[in-house]
């Protein structure tokens, strides 16, 4: 009960310095996972035992995720208009991040472990979990990255997006979603209906794409 | 169904907070049975949205039973990853590699999502709203 406590208060305090400081850094998720991952050092109380009194927010993830069909059903008409740019902008995002998870990491000689969970990286956690058996990485550090390339990519995307001139709801949307899945719909849902809703289809996109990827290469 | 819906509207917010959680998490249990039963390499949760989907355009599902639960979650998504990225601390003896690993990552989610915002943005089609005007190429 207490780990959940402290994940709840934790998150508050994000939130709170989001409202605040008005920085890309204040992201509620990023400072949430370092309060409780410092905490957590200094009990030493081991992540196990942290993921167990926190089951019921990890229960919750699951409903979260079925949600999203919500603004999905609301935006369908323009959904439905706009296919070609989600299909294919989505698409071409997710396939170049991998390629670019697997050339670089290959170029910098990285372990043969961290080269193949990178691999599924821009995929949803639980689909890098699923592939890991097909990629031989190993599961727990498969998730990880992806949940870190989620984080990330919340953090570092809205501004680059807007340097490179990308402004439409729909367009940031899907590149959110493509490479940074659930984390990036969640910072994608912050700027809108539509960012959020394009941020969605680029999290299922990318989940498809990738099993496909790792079905036909493995 | 409009009797149905007529019950359903009389609801008060609380307890209509409730029906759309139990039908998001049943929805979320189907995607699971069928993905463990098909043996896909998907995660129920994405199935169970598309389920979802199908079921609000077919009109099982009627939104208003759903809204106030789904807006409620999504309200608070970013919290229900906090557990998730947490376990990053399992591969802190990693060390000096997570420089490494993070670089190449943020280089893929780089190349990746400026190539699909760019891309995306050259093929939306232009409408009124939202957002500006399409220039186009």
């Amino acid at each position: 009960m207490i780990w959940l406590t402290v994940t709840l208060l934790a998150f508050a305090a994000g939130v709170l310095a989001q409202l605040r400081l008005r920085s890309p850094l204040a992201n509620p998720t990023l400072i949430g996972t370092l309060i409780v991952a410092a905490l957590l050092l200094l009990t030493r109380v081991p992540y196990d035992t942290y993921l167990r009194d926190v089951q019921p927010l990890t229960t919750l993830l699951a409903p979260a995720v079925v949600a999203l069909a919500v603004p999905l059903y609301r935006l369908r008409a323009l959904l439905a208009r706009q296919w070609r740019a989600l299909l294919l902008g989505g698409l071409s995002g997710t396939l170049i991040a991998v390629a670019a998870d697997a050339g670089l990491a290959h170029l910098l000689h990285l372990t043969p472990d961290a080269a193949r969970a990178l691999l599924t990286a821009p995929a949803t956690s639980p689909v890098a979990l699923q592939l890991a058996p097909f990629t031989q990485a190993p599961p727990a550090l498969a998730a990880t990255l992806a949940v870190l390339s989620g984080l990330i990519g919340a953090l570092i995307l809205p501004p680059v997006l807007s340097a490179l001139g990308v402004t439409h709801p729909l367009a940031r949307g899907i590149a959110l979603g493509a490479v940074a899945h659930g984390i990036g719909t969640a910072r994608a849902r912050e700027e809108g209906e539509h960012t959020g809703a394009a941020s969605s289809i680029g999290m299922g996109l990318a989940a498809l794409s990738v099993t496909l990827l790792v079905a036909l290469l493995a | 169904m409009s009797g149905a819906a007529s019950v359903t509207a009389r609801l008060n917010g609380p307890a209509r907070f409730l029906l759309g959680l139990g039908v998001l998490m049943a929805f979320a249990a189907l995607g699971q049975a069928l993905v463990g039963a098909l043996h896909l390499p998907l995660p129920g949760s994405v199935v169970g949205m598309a389920l979802l989907w199908a079921a609000l355009g077919t009109g099982v599902v009627r939104l208003h039973w759903i809204a106030d639960a789904a807006d409620g979650l999504l309200g608070i998504l970013g919290l229900l990853f906090v557990p998730a990225t947490v376990g990053f601390l399992q591969f802190l003896s990693a060390g000096a590699a997570w420089g490494l690993w993070l670089l190449v990552m943020t280089a893929a989610l780089l190349l990746g999502a400026g190539a699909a915002g760019l891309l995306a943005s050259r093929l939306l089609r232009p409408e009124g709203s939202p957002g500006q005007p399409e220039a186009g190429p």
